[in-house]
């Protein structure tokens, strides 16, 4: 997953001044008492990969589950979606696109880096990175391998352009092994990349279904 | 912890809403996040409203404008550390 970060420059440049006052800020006030590096870390991590993915999780398990959810959340994401208690506030329109045997779905945003928050929290930043976006559509399947993801040469791949209009969320397939599970123990299973569509959903085993 | 991004995104919508690109939200840098955090945490702590960090925070967009040079996220969030310091000043 990391294997974008090649490109992106956060770590290879000098801080900029406003970045270097952020840092002051947080040390004054933790000096004072008001926040500990802690509960910020908690906060940022909570957005980047807490809330958002649980709540997608969430979707996808309840479509795994309930096939009635499953066509209702095909044929109208953002209303199936909000069915759940998750929707942005801008009411953006929802797709959401199945993976099955035959096809494999991935979704980017080439022009940005529209991503479907509520229900996935902030994005990874690789996502927006332009080595992400720009070869995850020239050269899909590499860039799938690259992150450990070989999906076999008759799977046909769907690459899925976010825009401000549309956002896409993938339902991935339903692992093996899992049928005596429950709907809460399917969620935890759900990863935020297996709803990019750069990862399956793994068994509960450990092994790629 | 209780206050979701969903939530603050909403408060400030209207008054200082969270920087978007072709309607998403943008963090451009690490510290981005990580300011957003502090606001989050500062208010907690102070157990502050939203309404009143948003007070401070649209004076300090007026103030702080969007310099040439400066991406809109960038400018947004120099911002909210002001804030963040003028509410806090606010309190003492």
């Amino acid at each position: 997953m990391h294997d974008h970060d090649h490109d992106h420059d956060h770590h290879e440049r000098p801080a900029s001044q406003a970045e270097l006052r952020a840092r002051a800020l947080e040390a004054l006030l933790v000096e004072r008492g008001l926040v500990s590096t802690d509960a910020i870390d908690a906060v940022v991590e909570y957005y980047e990969n807490d809330v958002g993915p649980q709540n997608g999780a969430r979707v996808i398990a309840r479509a795994w589950v309930d096939p009635e959810y499953r066509a209702r959340l095909l044929s109208d994401g953002s209303s199936a979606i909000a069915e759940l208690g998750f929707g942005g506030v801008e009411g953006e329109h929802m797709v959401v696109v199945e993976n099955t045997p035959d096809v494999h779905n991935v979704i980017v945003c080439t022009l940005c880096s529209c991503y479907p928050w509520p229900v996935l929290g902030l994005p990874p930043t690789w996502y927006k990175s332009y080595a992400y976006r720009a070869r995850v559509v020239a050269e899909p399947r590499r860039v799938l391998g690259e992150l450990g993801l070989d999906l076999e040469a008759d799977v046909e791949l769907r690459v899925w352009d976010s825009s401000a209009e549309v956002r896409y969320l993938v339902l991935p397939e339903r692992p093996e092994g899992t049928d005596g599970l429950s709907e809460e123990e399917l969620a935890a299973l759900v990863t935020r990349d297996a709803m990019i569509g750069v990862a399956r959903v793994e068994s509960p085993s450990g092994a790629a279904a | 912890m209780s206050t979701t991004l969903a939530q603050v995104d909403a408060e400030l919508s209207g008054y200082a809403p969270l920087p978007r690109l072709n309607g998403e939200l943008v963090f451009d840098e690490v510290w981005h996040g990580r300011a957003l955090g502090m606001g989050v945490v500062v208010l907690e702590r102070l157990g502050q409203p939203w309404s009143a960090f948003r007070d401070h925070l649209a004076a300090a967009i007026e103030r702080h404008g969007q310099p040439e040079g400066e991406s809109a996220a960038e400018a947004y969030y120099v911002a909210f550390l002001d804030a963040i310091e003028s509410l806090v000043a606010a309190q003492a």
